[in-house]
């Protein structure tokens, strides 16, 4: 191939070159010179080719033939798993070597492995862009107090005022968590999902990363009525035989949320505050920071600033989890129990006397109460960062 | 009425608590001895005679009660009452559809997973037919929205070509949930039998006629219906057509065709023929499919008479429009 190419380069130059002298030569008839001439450039492009063959046919020398695994099997590997596996080995030796690359961002380790409240510095912060709020016209004058000054038009947000508030979040998360309370994460902008998804995780919580459908909460029967619960022992296990009494019992709701982007889940933070559910918000400059319980201020338009934020109260529900398990193992209870079960092999719950079924209407009557001592258990956990 | 009610129930709750009582004062009479000779009028003195003669049916007492025991149970389940709570089954739970927002996330998690895996182009991924919508929505019986199961499919499609000899376990495993229950080549046409009069048969349809043709190897006699080519069909073109699988492949002088049409006009039956000639000859020589695929006597023409509409004078025509 490279020599074909260099042929036709060659020869086309040559005759080029020669272009002038071939009119003038053909002038003055000398014909036979010409012929000579194109005889000697044949010839040179013949030793160039000879010279380029000579060095292709030697072999390459490997640099070490352990390291180097391609070199005995230097023979022509056709099929794509054996040259994928071939590879994946060369990874495996050689991928390490070279220049010693200072600490430096790597995307997925905020995901695969989030910073812990402890962990909340702000370098950490500024390195997320935490700071950075929006242009100084869309300001909400509310946020003043959170807001350090004004850089190149836009509002920068006091870090320390958002790692005070985003310890304080962590430990509310971290104390409905060991209080067996259901945190929801909240993101519904384009990327958030991963960040959403690992934090309920860590927090065994819930996490939404499409749109809240308006009444989850207040109309929670027509819309999460479908969905399945269980029931779990302190350990976590689930305890079969409830199926019936789940059916009838009325849909879950959130103890705590967390929302990413408080200004497209006005909706959310509404019945949130009807049903008196306490929300942790991250308030950019241009949102309105009473729509939360706990807001923490900070660049909502920021992924990395996203992320750090659900890491760190992902990991924050984690500890919490670790707390309430660890009095499980103890033998203390750190929650308040499901009201209104019933055990599903007890016998007198298994064949109800006549004089129980006359009693219907005060079990209707208990539901009713249980319903709204729910209702009214919207605890507030003051806690001071 | 409530009084009523009440009373009714009340006297149903007393039958009902009457009711075991009576079924264990049965067997006290069965075992009572009552000799017939007995002569006496009053029944008092018959029964203390009973009592002195016979022996009182044996019984144990109840045993004593465990207080101990009954209470630990009792604190047993009344402590694993106080120790449960109810939470959602998936975290996906107010996504109000947990089964699909579940499945999505573990695509996504397998998909990042087996990302760096050499592919294949997309023409050349292996066929599957995926669940529909809404196969997949009765699957999951999840008001599932259709962008974003085209989403789903999207990733799985993305899966389907990663390399064949590098496709791991866990992603065919993981990709049998959305395909259907029938792929692409799963069902093969029964392939067609010369029996011992070495004939082949083949069926046909068009427009309403449907026809049976059983073709041998002959010198290129045609019978339709007990009648020969030119009796049966006065057109041309029409025998011609009949035929046209054989003439096209130039085996016209080869083989005999013993044809049975029925239904529908001469056009329809000629070229119903078409087919079932052609399927027989199919049966006999398998390699001339493609030249019978060019000679457009392979794939049943599926066009019928369109139904007249309500409104319409035919299956389209609306009536004239008149100014008034």
């Amino acid at each position: 191939m490279i020599i074909r190419h260099l042929v036709f380069r060659q020869g086309r130059r040559a005759l080029a070159g020669k272009s002038f002298q071939h009119l003038r030569r053909f002038l003055s008839t000398e014909i036979d010179s010409i012929e000579a001439s194109a005889e000697n450039n044949i010839k040179q492009l013949q030793s160039l080719e000879a010279q380029i063959n000579a060095t292709i046919a030697k072999p390459v020398p490997s640099i070490d033939s352990v390291t180097h695994a391609t070199a005995p099997s230097a023979q022509a590997t056709d099929s794509v798993a054996e040259q994928y596996h071939l590879f994946k080995q060369q990874q495996q030796l050689i991928g390490k070597l070279g220049s010693d690359i200072s600490p430096h961002y790597q995307p997925h380790t905020l995901l695969n492995n989030p910073p812990s409240p402890a962990d909340v510095t702000l370098e950490l912060l500024l390195a997320s862009e935490a700071h950075q709020g929006h242009a100084t016209s869309l300001w909400n004058p509310a946020n003043a107090r959170y807001i350090h000054g004004i850089r190149q038009g836009i509002h920068i947000i006091s870090l320390d005022v958002t790692a005070a508030h985003l310890r304080r979040a962590a430990k509310v998360v971290q104390e409905v968590s060991k209080r067996g309370g259901v945190v929801l994460f909240v993101g519904t902008r384009a990327g958030q999902e991963r960040a959403m998804v690992r934090a309920a995780e860590l927090a065994k919580g819930c996490h939404l990363f499409e749109r809240w459908i308006p009444g989850s909460i207040t109309n929670g029967q027509q819309i999460l009525g479908r969905c399945r619960t269980k029931v779990v022992n302190e350990k976590d296990e689930e305890v079969t035989g409830f199926e019936e009494q789940l059916y009838d019992r009325a849909v879950l709701r959130p103890e705590l949320v967390v929302c990413m982007n408080p200004l497209e889940n006005y909706v959310l933070l509404h019945e949130c505050a009807l049903n008196n559910i306490p929300t942790i918000g991250v308030i950019d400059t241009d949102a309105d920071p009473t729509w939360v319980t706990y807001p923490i201020p900070a660049n909502d338009d920021s992924l990395r600033c996203i992320q750090v934020i659900a890491g760190v109260l992902g990991r924050a529900g984690e500890a919490g989890q670790k707390q309430r398990l660890e009095a499980a193992e103890k033998g203390v209870i750190t929650y308040r129990p499901a009201r209104g079960l019933r055990l599903p092999n007890d016998p007198e719950d298994q064949s109800p006397s006549p004089e129980e079924n006359l009693k219907d209407t005060d079990g209707w009557a208990e539901k009713l109460d249980a319903a709204a001592n729910h209702e009214g258990d919207g605890k507030r956990i003051k806690v001071v960062a | 009425m409530a009084r009523g009610e009440l009373s009714r129930g009340l006297r149903r709750a007393i039958d009902s608590l009457g009711l075991p009582r009576c079924e264990r004062s049965i067997p006290v009479p069965r075992t009572i001895f009552r000799p017939t000779t007995a002569r006496c009028l009053s029944t008092s003195i018959s029964k203390h005679a009973e009592l002195v003669s016979e022996t009182p049916e044996k019984f144990t007492a109840a045993p004593p009660i465990d207080f101990d025991k009954q209470d630990g149970k009792e604190r047993g389940k009344k402590a694993l009452l106080r120790t449960l709570r109810v939470i959602p089954a998936s975290p996906s739970y107010f996504s109000a559809k947990p089964t699909f927002t579940g499945d999505f996330i573990n695509l996504s998690a397998l998909l990042r997973k087996v990302a760096t895996l050499p592919t294949i182009p997309a023409a050349e991924a292996p066929k599957v037919a995926w669940k529909t919508i809404d196969q997949y929505r009765i699957m999951v019986n999840e008001p599932v929205k259709t962008q974003r199961y085209h989403k789903m499919v999207h990733i799985l499609r993305r899966l389907n070509c990663i390399h064949p000899s590098l496709m791991p376990e866990e992603v065919t495993q993981a990709m049998l949930r959305y395909k259907k229950a029938s792929q692409p080549g799963d069902v093969k046409p029964k392939p067609g039998v010369i029996d011992e009069w070495g004939r082949a048969k083949g069926v046909g349809r068009r427009k309403t006629s449907s026809a049976v043709a059983w073709v041998v190897e002959g010198e290129g006699g045609v019978l339709i219906n007990g009648k020969s080519l030119s009796n049966f069909f006065p057109r041309l073109h029409d025998r011609e057509s009949a035929v046209w699988a054989l003439k096209a492949t130039q085996r016209l002088d080869k083989y005999n065709v013993w044809g049975l049409v029925t239904g529908g006009g001469v056009t329809g039956q000629a070229e119903a023929l078409t087919l079932a000639v052609a399927k027989a000859l199919l049966v006999h020589e398998p390699a001339l499919k493609p030249a019978l695929r060019r000679a457009g006597c392979v794939t049943r023409d599926p066009r019928k008479v369109e139904r007249k509409k309500a409104g319409h004078v035919k299956a389209r025509k609306m009536p004239t429009w008149v100014k008034r």
